[in-house]
């Protein structure tokens, strides 16, 4: 295929343009996937840290972040249930926390009794997982210029209470501008002015042996004012719901698939537009007696050389981009089956694209040779 | 009358349909014979490059039939005259028609690829062609590093570099200089006499009149 490469090398200008439209549809497809890819993940992502088997949350909840209160004797309620082995509570709600600077944000304390899952960021005591620090919050990285600290530990105001921030976590940064912020059930409880008997989500355990789907059919039976869902149903229906409910959710799937409808064209154009260029080569090929086989391979050569040098300038871009884009957008995430994925379809498309051009060249009237 | 290499009997081409058709061969019927140079003359529109469409098996006719060693082309599948062109045809062409990114060895390499010939013993074949055609010191450049004479013996080595006993060549010296134009006409009657080839020349410059053994004239997709 001496052709195909000393074409690619000849014509550099056109290469050039090539490989430049195929890097850009793979940048512009990974890092709108990207974007797509983190907004759900970190839209369950607190879901996704515990290692409940169940949910129990009030009727209709959507997702983590827009909590219900649910009445606390659901806890024991549940703990009759056959095939329950334990029952642990979080407190989530939206209150107000007062920076050092004196200025009020918006936050959502989220507490959990210890032993919700070793993954859910709690103050613990000493490495232990069963105690936790009274009084203390966690913050994630991401958002300690939005919630106003320098230093750690720091003396903050939550609902007019007293916390200490003793630490960071990260992989939590709120994409709904009020941050999260970590703490035990108990203080929780009390930053929200719950009444003793309130709570928002149970989270059950089921005993070893048992099924989850048949324990979740008890549990609603016994709980009809509650919903219970398996932990990845409710992260999937807190995903969809951010996804497809919101208008953030609608406009980054609507950018995501833009992304990659207009990456495709893209791709398809600039394989076409090069092997149209050279379709006077293909006629004086076919008159010279090449087989259909020998014009397909000279043109999907040109094609997967393009495509692959092309996704790899465009990946080299898209990683660092990502990375700088974090700074500000900290939920920005590029799951590895992304890049790969992009990749297969840019290369997809320059196939089914150099297909179509290929259908061109192979068609082509040998007898154009003959007109100067 | 089909005992010749080449034949063509009753060839009718029209382009076009209705009122605007224009009839470019009508009812042509010719045969050609090996070891002779063939010169078609004619004005512009006469139907000689049709003509040469048709006996290189570029072009089906509307009606008639054209043989090659007697069998007859003309109702062929495009594979099977892929074939026939690569078997029994080379081309010369105005306008050289070389692949712009390969050298002059690489461009005769690909005319052996076509027909299944690759590696060293390709390179050998294209370079003894290539110093046939007088060109052997220049096989490293590329068409555009040429002169308009080079270029045409680039393609002449290239449309002979597979030996195949028919040369059909489409005004071969009109984008040349009148001093290469002699050289290249010289270099296919040598092809035609010394090496038994069936040379076709489509031409309306009188200059190659010297160098043909037989000419024809065209005038309205008839044979004059």
């Amino acid at each position: 295929m001496r052709l195909a490469w000393r074409n690619l090398s000849y014509d550099r200008l056109r290469f050039a343009v090539t490989v430049a439209g195929v890097a850009f549809a793979v940048f512009l497809m990974v890092f709108q996937g990207s974007l797509l890819a983190g907004f759900v993940r970190v839209s369950s992502s607190v879901i996704d840290a515990t290692d409940a088997d169940l949910w129990i949350t009030a009727r209709g909840v959507p997702c983590f972040d827009f909590p219900a209160p649910l009445p606390s004797r659901f806890r024991e309620l549940s703990m009759n249930v056959t095939g329950v082995n334990s029952v642990e509570r979080i407190a989530a709600g939206i209150t107000s926390w007062q920076k050092p600077s004196g200025v009020w944000q918006t936050i959502i304390i989220v507490g959990a009794d210890p032993g919700v899952g070793s993954a859910f960021p709690l103050p613990y005591l000493n490495g232990k997982t069963d105690l936790v620090f009274p009084e203390t919050v966690l913050v994630d990285r991401s958002n300690l210029d939005a919630l106003g600290l320098t230093t750690m530990p720091a003396d903050v105001e939550i609902g007019r209470r007293r916390a200490r921030v003793a630490g960071t976590v990260s992989g939590f940064g709120s994409f709904i501008g009020s941050p999260y912020i970590f703490t035990g059930y108990n203080d929780a409880v009390r930053y929200l002015d719950f009444g003793p008997e309130e709570t928002t989500f149970l989270l059950v355990r089921v005993a070893p042996g048992s099924n989850v789907h048949v324990v979740q059919q008890h549990l609603q039976a016994r709980l009809p004012e509650a919903d219970i869902w398996t932990r990845a149903e409710f992260a999937r229906r807190a995903r969809l719901y951010w996804v497809i409910k919101t208008g953030a959710g609608g406009a980054l799937l609507t950018a995501a698939l833009l992304g990659s409808v207009v990456g495709a064209v893209i791709v398809s154009q600039t394989i076409y537009a090069t092997t149209m260029e050279g379709l006077e080569e293909f006629a004086t090929l076919k008159a010279m007696g090449a087989s259909r086989w020998y014009i397909r391979r000279v043109v999907l050569t040109q094609a997967l050389v393009s495509s692959v040098i092309g996704c790899a300038i465009g990946l080299a871009v898209t990683f660092p981009s990502v990375k700088v884009v974090q700074g500000s957008i900290p939920w920005v995430y590029t799951p590895w089956w992304l890049p790969a994925g992009m990749i297969l379809v840019s290369l997809l498309m320059c196939s089914l694209a150099s297909t179509v051009s290929i259908r061109k060249a192979i068609r082509v009237e040998p007898g154009r040779v003959f007109r100067a | 009358m089909r005992e010749s290499l080449l034949a063509a009997e009753n060839v009718t081409v029209t382009y076009g349909s209705g009122s605007s058709a224009v009839q470019a061969l009508d009812s042509v019927s010719l045969t050609f014979d090996v070891g002779r140079l063939t010169l078609v003359m004619g004005p512009s529109g006469s139907g000689k490059t049709t003509l040469l469409s048709v006996l290189g098996c570029l072009l089906t006719p509307d009606s008639g039939a054209l043989f090659i060693q007697d069998r007859p082309v003309t109702d062929l599948s495009e594979n099977e005259r892929g074939e026939i062109r690569k078997q029994f045809i080379g081309y010369v062409f105005q306008a050289f028609r070389l692949f712009r990114s390969l050298t002059a060895l690489e461009n005769i390499l690909v005319a052996l690829e076509i027909s299944g010939c690759r590696g060293r013993q390709a390179r050998e074949v294209a370079r003894e062609v290539l110093a046939a055609v007088g060109m052997a010191d220049k096989w490293l450049l590329k068409p555009n590093e040429l002169s308009g004479g080079e270029k045409q013996r680039v393609a002449i080595a290239r449309a002979i570099v597979n030996d195949p006993p028919i040369i059909l060549a489409d005004e071969p010296t009109a984008s040349l200089d009148s001093s290469s134009g002699v050289q290249i006409a010289e270099m296919l009657l040598k092809l035609a006499e010394d090496e038994k080839r069936l040379v076709l020349v489509v031409s309306h410059d009188s200059r190659w009149l010297p160098f043909c053994h037989r000419t024809i004239e065209m005038r309205d997709g008839r044979i004059v």
